[in-house]
Formats: C-alpha cells, sequence, structure tokens
C-alpha cells in the first residue's frame, strides 16, 4: 500500500503537469501561405495576418469575425484590390488562449513577413495582441476589444472598429430605464459576469448607471471563463428574485446561464445579456425561449449608412445567411484598415508605412457599415451602441427610439 | 433557507453526475494500478457522440447508450490488451500516465476532426423544464443524469459485489498474486475490468451531453476534479469515489453562496491536498476498499 500511495503521489503530479500542458498542445490551424519574404514587387498581394480564437472558448464569435474577415478580402479581391493588389488573408487558431495568440502575431510579423495585420477577437486576446503589434510599429485595427482595459495601456497603435466601447454598450438602456416613472422602474438587480473586461464591462457600466438611479444590487457574480456548470449561480439569482437580470457575456456562457435559470423557473421583469443574443444560434441554442432577452448590438442589417446595404447584400450572397455584429465587425476593422492603406498609399512593415497609416486614422473619419467612425488618442470610437430585443421571435431595435424597430417589451413575457 | 435548500438539491444532483463520472477511473486503477488520463477524454467522446445520434435522429440521447455502452466496453477491452498489457509491471502506473495522455490527446484531435471545434449542446424538449420540490427547483434534465447515475452506480455495484466476475475483480484488486494463486486469470479480469470502466464512460458522457455544452478540449477541465474525487475517496473503491463525489458536489454548491463561483471550485484542490497530507489513502479507501 505505502508503495501504491508513493506511485501515486508521483503519478498525481505527473498527471497535474501533463493536464496543465495538454491544454495547449492542438496544432494551430493555419490558413493562408506562410512565404516569408517582406519585400514585395507592387504586384504581390497584401498579405494580412489575424489570430482567431477558432476552437476553445470563444470559438463561435471566433469563427463569426474569420467570416466577416474572409468576406471582406473576397469583395475587396473582385472590386480590383487594395493599392490595385490582391489581398491574402493567413489566419492563425489560438485556441482562446492568451499566450498563444501573442506568439502567433510575433509569427505572422517575423517569420511570414505580413504586411498589415488585424486585430482577433475577446479583450482578453487583444491586449497581448496589440502589444506585439506596438512592439513591431504596426498599425492595430481590432474587431472585438471593447473593455476600457484596451484603451489604458498606451496602445498608441490601436483602434477599435466598432461604434462604442463596452462601458457604453448599455447607454439607451439605462437612459430608457432612468427615464421611467419611479413606480414602474426596477428596484432590484442581479449581475452575472465572465471574469473578462469586455463581457465585465458592459455589464458593469449598465450596473454603475442604475445604481447611480437608486436600483439595488442584490447579486454580483463573476465566473471563470471556463465555466461549465451555471446552476448555482443561476440559484443565486432566482433565489434574489430580481427585477432584472444583467449577463456580461460571450455566447456559450449566456446560453448556459439563461438555460440554468429557465430550469430554476425564474421569470424576471427585464433581461439583457451581451454578445449572445445577438447571434444567428442563440434562439435555437436556447429553446426558442427568447421573447423579450435584450442585448446591445453595434450593427444592424437594416441600417442606411451607404456601404451597409452592399456589405449585407455580398455577405449574404456568399454566407447564405445576414450577417450578425462579429461579422460586420471583422467587416468593418478591413474597411478602416482599407481607408487607411488608400489614405496613405503604402501597404508594406516598414516602421514608416504604419506609422503613417497609424496618423492617418488619427486625422479622419472612416465611413463604415456601422457608421462614419472616428477615435480618440486612445483608440476609443466615438459612437453609441443600439439596443435589440426579442420580439415576437424576431431581434429587432427598440433602442433608442429614432431607430427603433419595435416597440420595447417590458415586462420580459415568461420564458 | 430557500436558497440553501436549493443549492443543497444542486449539490446532490451534481454530486451523482460526479459519482458516475469517476466510477471509472477508480475502477481502472483498482484493478491495474493504471492511470487513466484518457478517461475524460472517452466521457466527451460519448458526450459528442449522444449529440450526434440526436441531432441526425430527432430520438432522445438516452438511446445513444444501446451503442455506446457495448462499444465502449470492447474499446476497453482491447485498449487493456492491446495497449496497457504490453507496459511493464515495474513502471506500469508512471507509464500509464504517459500512454493514457497520448490516448486521450488522439481522441480530442479525432473529435476536432470529425465533429469540429464548434460548441455543441443537445437541446432537448425538457431542457428548461424542472420539478418544483417544496419551492426548490429540479431541472429535469439533471433530475435524469442522476437517476441514470444512481441506476449505473447500483448495477455496478452489484455485478462487483454478486458475481463471479465481481468476485474475481475483487479478488484482483485486494490481492493480485493471491488472486492469480486460486485460479483467476487476472490478466482477462483486467481486461473486461478495463471494458467495464470505459462502459461507465459511455454513461457518464451521455448524461453529461444532458445539460452542458461540449467542446472538444473540455476534457481537461474534468480529468483534475475526477482524479481528486478518487484520490479523496479511496483508490479502487466504487462507494468511496460515490461518497467523495456527493461530499465535494454538495460542498461545492452550497460553498458558491458565500464564496462565489471561482473560489467554490477550488474546493477540490483544498480537499486533496488535505487528504494527501493527512490521509493518502482516502477518506473511505481503508475501510470501504476492504469491501471488494
Amino acid at each position: 500500500m505505502t508503495t501504491s500511495i508513493r506511485r501515486w503521489a508521483v503519478a498525481t503530479t505527473a498527471v497535474v503537469g501533463l493536464t496543465v500542458t495538454g491544454c495547449g498542445i492542438d496544432d494551430p490551424s493555419e490558413g493562408g501561405d506562410d512565404a516569408g519574404s517582406s519585400g514585395e514587387a507592387s504586384d504581390d498581394p497584401i498579405k494580412i495576418g489575424i489570430s482567431l480564437p477558432l476552437t476553445g472558448d470563444f470559438s463561435e464569435p471566433g469563427k463569426g469575425v474569420q467570416r466577416g474577415y474572409e468576406a471582406w478580402a473576397a469583395y475587396v479581391n473582385e472590386n480590383g484590390g487594395l493599392l490595385d493588389r490582391q489581398v491574402e488573408l493567413t489566419i492563425l487558431d489560438d485556441q482562446s488562449n492568451a499566450d498563444r495568440v501573442a506568439s502567433d502575431y510575433e509569427k505572422l510579423i517575423n517569420q511570414d513577413g505580413v504586411d498589415l495585420v488585424f486585430g482577433p477577437f475577446s479583450t482578453r486576446l487583444v491586449v497581448p495582441a496589440a502589444q506585439v503589434a506596438l512592439d513591431y510599429g504596426f498599425l492595430f485595427v481590432e474587431p472585438a476589444g471593447a473593455a476600457e482595459d484596451v484603451f489604458t495601456q498606451g496602445f498608441t497603435n490601436l483602434f477599435y472598429a466598432a461604434p462604442a466601447v463596452a462601458q457604453d454598450h448599455y447607454n439607451y438602456l439605462a437612459d430608457h430605464i432612468e427615464a421611467m416613472p419611479e413606480g414602474e422602474r426596477p428596484e432590484t438587480a442581479a449581475y452575472a459576469a465572465m471574469d473578462d473586461p469586455f463581457a465585465q464591462g458592459t455589464a458593469y457600466g449598465l450596473k454603475d448607471r442604475l445604481e447611480e438611479m437608486g436600483v439595488e444590487t442584490v447579486v454580483d457574480e463573476v465566473y471563470p471563463p471556463n465555466t461549465t456548470d451555471f446552476s448555482s449561480i443561476a440559484a443565486k439569482i432566482a433565489s434574489s428574485d430580481a427585477d432584472i437580470v444583467v449577463g456580461g457575456t460571450q455566447y456559450q456562457d449566456a446560453v448556459n446561464l439563461i438555460i440554468s435559470l429557465q430550469q430554476l423557473n425564474y421569470q424576471p421583469r427585464m433581461a439583457a445579456f451581451s454578445t449572445a443574443p445577438t447571434n444567428p444560434e442563440f434562439a435555437s441554442a436556447i429553446g426558442d425561449k427568447t421573447e423579450g432577452i435584450m442585448a446591445p448590438t453595434g450593427f444592424t442589417p437594416e441600417a442606411t449608412y451607404e456601404t451597409t446595404a452592399e456589405f449585407v447584400e455580398y455577405f449574404t450572397e456568399e454566407n447564405g445567411a445576414e450577417p450578425n455584429e462579429d461579422e460586420a465587425n471583422a467587416w468593418t476593422t478591413g474597411q478602416v484598415v482599407a481607408a487607411a492603406v488608400e489614405g496613405v498609399g503604402c501597404a508594406d512593415p516598414s516602421a514608416e508605412c504604419q506609422q503613417q497609416l497609424i496618423d492617418w486614422l488619427r486625422e479622419n473619419e472612416v465611413q463604415t457599415v456601422v457608421g462614419p467612425l472616428t477615435w480618440d488618442a486612445e483608440g476609443r470610437p466615438q459612437g453609441a451602441h443600439l439596443i435589440q430585443q426579442y420580439v415576437d421571435g424576431e431581434i429587432r431595435i427598440v433602442l433608442p427610439e429614432e431607430a427603433a424597430e419595435a416597440e420595447l417589451i417590458f415586462p420580459k413575457p415568461e420564458w | 433557507m430557500a436558497l440553501f435548500l436549493q443549492s443543497l438539491i444542486l449539490g446532490i444532483l451534481l454530486g451523482g453526475l460526479y459519482a458516475l463520472l469517476a466510477a471509472g477511473l477508480t475502477l481502472y486503477f483498482g484493478v491495474m494500478r493504471v492511470v487513466m488520463i484518457a478517461h475524460s477524454a472517452f466521457l466527451i467522446l460519448a458526450a459528442y457522440l449522444a449529440w450526434w445520434f440526436t441531432s441526425t435522429t430527432g430520438i432522445d440521447p438516452l438511446v445513444s447508450l444501446l451503442g455506446t455502452v457495448p462499444l465502449f466496453f470492447v474499446v476497453g477491452v482491447l485498449m487493456q490488451r492491446v495497449l496497457l498489457s504490453r507496459l511493464r509491471p515495474a513502471t506500469l502506473t508512471m507509464m500509464s500516465v504517459l500512454l493514457t495522455f497520448a490516448v486521450a490527446l488522439t481522441i480530442e484531435g479525432t473529435i476536432g476532426f470529425v465533429f469540429t471545434g464548434t460548441q455543441r449542446r443537445i437541446q432537448l424538449p425538457y431542457s428548461g423544464s424542472s420539478i418544483e420540490f417544496f419551492g426548490a427547483q429540479i431541472a429535469v434534465v439533471k433530475l435524469i443524469a442522476f437517476v441514470l447515475a444512481a441506476i449505473s452506480l447500483t448495477v455496478l455495484y452489484l455485478v462487483l459485489k454478486k458475481t463471479r466476475f465481481g468476485q474475481a475483480l475483487r479478488a484482483t484488486i485486494q490481492n493480485k498474486e493471491a488472486a492469480e494463486l486460486v485460479g483467476i486469470d487476472t490478466r482477462k479480469v483486467a481486461g473486461y475490468g478495463f471494458g467495464v470502466g470505459l462502459a461507465t464512460a459511455a454513461i457518464g458522457g451521455t448524461a453529461l451531453a444532458l445539460d452542458a455544452t461540449i467542446y472538444p478540449s473540455l476534457h481537461w477541465h474534468w480529468i483534475g476534479p475526477l482524479m481528486a474525487i478518487i484520490v479523496v475517496g479511496g483508490l479502487g473503491s466504487i462507494p468511496g469515489a460515490a461518497a467523495a463525489a456527493m461530499i465535494l458536489g454538495v460542498s461545492q454548491s452550497l460553498l458558491q453562496i458565500p464564496m462565489g463561483t471561482t473560489w467554490a471550485q477550488t474546493i477540490f484542490y483544498v480537499v486533496l491536498f488535505a487528504t494527501l497530507v493527512f490521509r493518502p489513502h482516502g477518506f473511505f479507501g481503508g475501510r470501504l476498499a476492504q469491501r471488494f
């Protein structure tokens, strides 16, 4: 028995070590070619390097961003390219791993010799990626790093290609609640947020506003990104019987949390979750019990901005479905970089060209599928998110009123 | 009080699932001194097969057990005979870690190749349904998983306790050399024991799939807690694993009330360290393991 125990102690140590090591063992799924020369003739393609979470915690939105980037590249190439050169994407899979995303961008810049880089998905991956880009002096336009943390770390090369930062995503909803008569206004709120700067940022942006107007916080739960069992969090929220439940969520955690809440028969008067409800798979994932669920969004296919209709038509033709927010933000990233490239007239990895691209974006407004974008010195876009809600089974814009496609439902019907 | 009752029920349901998932793991070590890192990978494979079965046929995932249980049993027997029986007895425990680690990676890669890395979830008509119990809600899918676990563990216990195969298996667990002296073919027993262990993985994976989002690398999330359960319960002891699973499941669920999700998950490792330091044969190993 003693020998057995000793073996077990050694074996257990080995298991822990191997398990930890094993978390990052898959081969990257590489796309595009990996030719390494940085010097090119004018008719060579413009090589753009990207790392995306195609597997792991952020795989759903990560693949959405991939579709957006690929559609943009195909569209650009069909329309004469950039600076009369074709664009060529090299996409690596970082497995939703922050260490991996940094090494991916190192590889893209150093080994693959890309001319430009586009950002990954999720604040947790954007920050290490942006640092690598900054170290090499590259312009870094990203589609999904919306948390305040992104803009306070001295990234002088970074631009967020969406209308608003995470903290402001729920501003229109907060304004709406503030405008409600005292007696009708929700009195208590429960918050559950992934331990992720973007996800927490969206929930806490609303939390700050609601607390200012006197809405009491009765649950404030933060969970690790790899959480799979949401039943205990749901039990806390259900037990509090909060009027509003706010999820600072990505995709799968929102689905799991909502199903857990439904299992406990908790019926909030208002329910808002970031990211997930705008995903086309969302309704079927939660058994079509969507009525009244809200989400902030930076994009709608119905928007009347000058390039939106063309984007929606092209993307739908290519992919068989209308684009969602992740796909639109990826396309927007492409539009922003393309505007800078056309504005400056260069697309190469030299420090001079990259700095010119950065300077151009600091000084100019870019027309995109999510509206005209300008940025402050830290890369924050100067806009606002729309609020969408499931109304009669369809996700519709309900706030602000001037852009609304349907009237906001309150209180939320039972799910 | 309502939250306590709700959390207690959730903890019991979770503990039942943990017990089922850990049962095979403790059996492998009990019979063969094999540390089976790939057990949780087989769980996820079974979950994927259940998802695939339901998404292609529309039939309840529990029906897939008719195919996956015998399939996994055969795979287990073959795995023991083809791979593990070739390892030298002197270094069996350590080498089994490396070998089954490779198997786990192979399974993960295969799942990723066949089903892609997209996260999957079985959506059933009763996925969001629950039953009220003294004001608390019991999710139907969790209850089904718990009942499945209870039935499986009871059957497993009775097989080990009442059948000749079970007697041979218990004899092999207690003293392999003595078992061989009385004519037990321990090699054959080891093969069947491994098959039974993997058959429980088929059931556990299907139970898991009822109420979880699955993706190929999910098994890394499970192997740590499952290892902790069988060490705390006492190596080779099914009742010990069940008791440890229940204690850890309930503790985790109840501790989430004051401590929050992040800290409550550390309970497994705190208890594991304490067990290794103060009672290295497990809390139940000393007494319960003797029952086999």
